[in-house]
């Protein structure tokens, strides 16, 4: 009696973990494919989740920055370009952690840092950081990238250096703000602007992944302004602009003209700024199904 | 009186201390200040806030916890089975019995608390030492408040508690309208003030009915949202000392209030 119980009891573990296992695996393969397809998701507007988060409203805004990073972390591994319905929900996503917590810094980082580069939301993220200041108001940061993008992104020095004055007002700053604006009045929207506000931005921050796109992008604005020297040479020297950047090598300004690390093709913008056909932001993978 | 009530609180207390459930909402509790020190690192730049965020919320959950399924069990036990014959046949009075269950239960709140403060320093402190960048406007003192502010408003819920034990005759029924208080008390200044709003703004969201309802509703629940000093400890904000006063005398009048109509309502009681 005890041993055909205990050979039952064998039987069944035999037979039933085997079966639970394959299904595990079945399971969650099928639940990765599901979410591999699944659109962006919802983000529940701000007056509803304020008041069903009852009294926990900082910690849910904690949880939907997570989910918001998450997403565009998936979307960068994966090499998935963010179509627009996704930068929809990622903006809308911030908007509401900044509506349960409007202190909470990382969502305005990660929106300056995003917002702009990628998804060029100019608007959006200012708007976002100006809802910051209002709160942050002994924060430096956040006028600082609002200044920033007026300078870089619209091309509106009035503003741009009001909002870096602003910023140099405030306690904390760092002491090469105050030069910051008036160099930046100089360079205007050159690759000098980009470069010196990245090199701030990078030493800043504390995320691998988000450290690893600006050192590229920090890389390219690096080539972006040793062409940019060169041109300038060149246009002291001959008053007119080269036809095109291979004459800078030709003539001696470059040694070479350095690779595009997005793996565009350089040229000259009417405003004398060097650009890259890449834009600086990664090609689009070739459409995969 | 006071030996009388003060001995009550303390075999209160006791007996809940002796409750298994209280490990397990202990072993919650330090497994959301264990979390949180392994997700610290998803965030960016203000690790302080989702530090704080973390602990403030396994602090005040584990409370809410401790009330909703040890407390309600300590006051309607005896109801339930019948041992508060027993209870009142010693020389005490029956408001002297509410008090005494009342402090019994806010001691073990308050002896919880202490215990989850303990460990929940040491996480900041901590996680304050992985990342000493990354804590901008934190200071010890608002946390501390805070989690004061918690210990007043598990004490209100306590009282809410002892005031339904006081008037229903199933611990159920207890914990439905405790709950429902509670649920009622921390989302409703959301819900007007997001209704005043919309008023302002010319939309109309909700009847004129219903606003009043709820404005009345308003003066029935407290309003749990005046002790919630959360973000002002995620982020150091400056706490007003008026604040912090009105919050504490709103509170504490509160308590008093609900536990003097449990004693008229409880006196009055017939058990069977």
């Amino acid at each position: 009696m005890r041993w055909r119980r205990a050979g039952i009891n064998a039987l069944m573990l035999v037979v039933l973990l085997p079966v639970y296992l394959f299904l595990h695996g079945i399971s969650w393969e099928q639940r990765a494919e599901v979410r591999r397809s699944s659109p962006p998701g919802y983000t529940m507007p701000a007056p509803f989740s304020r008041v069903l988060a009852m009294g926990y409203q900082g910690l849910l805004s904690d949880y939907e920055f997570l989910r918001a990073i998450t997403f565009y972390g998936d979307r960068s591994v994966k090499q998935e370009r963010m179509s627009a319905a996704d930068w929809d929900f990622f903006t809308y996503s911030l908007e509401v952690v900044t509506d349960l917590d409007p202190y909470f810094l990382d969502p305005y980082v990660l929106g300056e840092g995003l917002l702009t580069w990628d998804a060029q939301r100019f608007e959006e993220a200012n708007a976002l950081l100006t809802k910051g200041m209002a709160y942050r108001d002994w924060d430096w940061q956040l006028p600082y990238y609002v200044g920033f993008n007026h300078f870089y992104f619209l091309k509106d020095y009035a503003s741009g250096s009001e909002y870096l004055m602003q910023a140099a007002e405030m306690p904390g700053s760092p002491a090469f703000l105050k030069t910051l604006a008036a160099r930046l009045a100089y360079y205007g929207g050159k690759s000098q602007t980009a470069l010196l506000f990245l090199q701030q931005m990078l030493a800043q921050s504390n995320s691998d992944t988000l450290k690893q796109r600006m050192q590229k992008r920090l890389l390219v604005l690096e080539r972006a302004v040793q062409i940019e020297k060169a041109l300038q040479r060149y246009r002291n020297e001959h008053d007119t602009d080269p036809v095109a950047l291979q004459m800078l090598v030709e003539e001696g300004y470059l040694q070479k003209l350095p690779p595009d690390p997005y793996g565009g093709e350089w040229g000259i913008l009417r405003n004398g700024r060097v650009y890259s056909t890449s834009k600086f932001v990664d090609p689009k993978p070739a459409q995969s199904k | 009186m006071l030996k009388r009530v003060g001995a009550l609180a303390l075999v209160t207390c006791k007996e809940g201390i002796r409750d298994r459930s209280l490990f397990g909402i202990l072993l919650f509790a330090l497994f959301v200040l264990g979390l949180n020190v392994a997700v610290a690192g998803f965030f960016m730049r203000d690790l302080g806030k989702v530090t704080v965020d973390m602990n403030l919320a396994a602090l005040s959950f584990a409370g809410l916890l401790l009330v909703f399924f040890i407390g309600i069990n300590l006051m309607a036990k005896d109801i339930d089975k019948k041992t508060i014959h027993l209870v009142l046949s010693k020389p005490f009075s029956r408001g002297e019995y509410i008090y005494g269950k009342y402090l019994g239960l806010v001691l073990l709140v308050v002896c919880t608390l202490a215990l989850l403060l303990v460990f929940s320093t040491a996480t900041v402190a901590g996680v304050h030492a992985m990342y000493p960048a990354y804590f901008g406007g934190f200071t010890w003192g608002v946390y501390f408040w805070a989690v004061a502010f918690i210990a007043l408003q598990l004490a209100l819920l306590c009282a809410i508690v002892v005031f339904f034990s006081a008037i229903t005759t199933s611990s159920f029924i207890t914990l439905i309208f405790s709950v429902a208080s509670y649920l009622v008390g921390v989302s409703i200044e959301e819900v007007l003030f997001y209704l005043k709003s919309q008023a302002a703004a010319g939309e109309v969201v909700a009847s004129e009915t219903l606003r009043t309802v709820l404005e009345v509703v308003a003066w029935l629940v407290p309003n749990f949202a005046a002790f919630d000093l959360k973000t002002e400890a995620a982020h150091g904000l400056v706490l007003e000392p008026a604040r912090l006063f009105t919050s504490a005398a709103y509170g504490a009048g509160y308590i008093l209030i609900l536990l003097w109509l449990a004693t008229l309502i409880f006196r009055r009681r017939e058990f069977n």
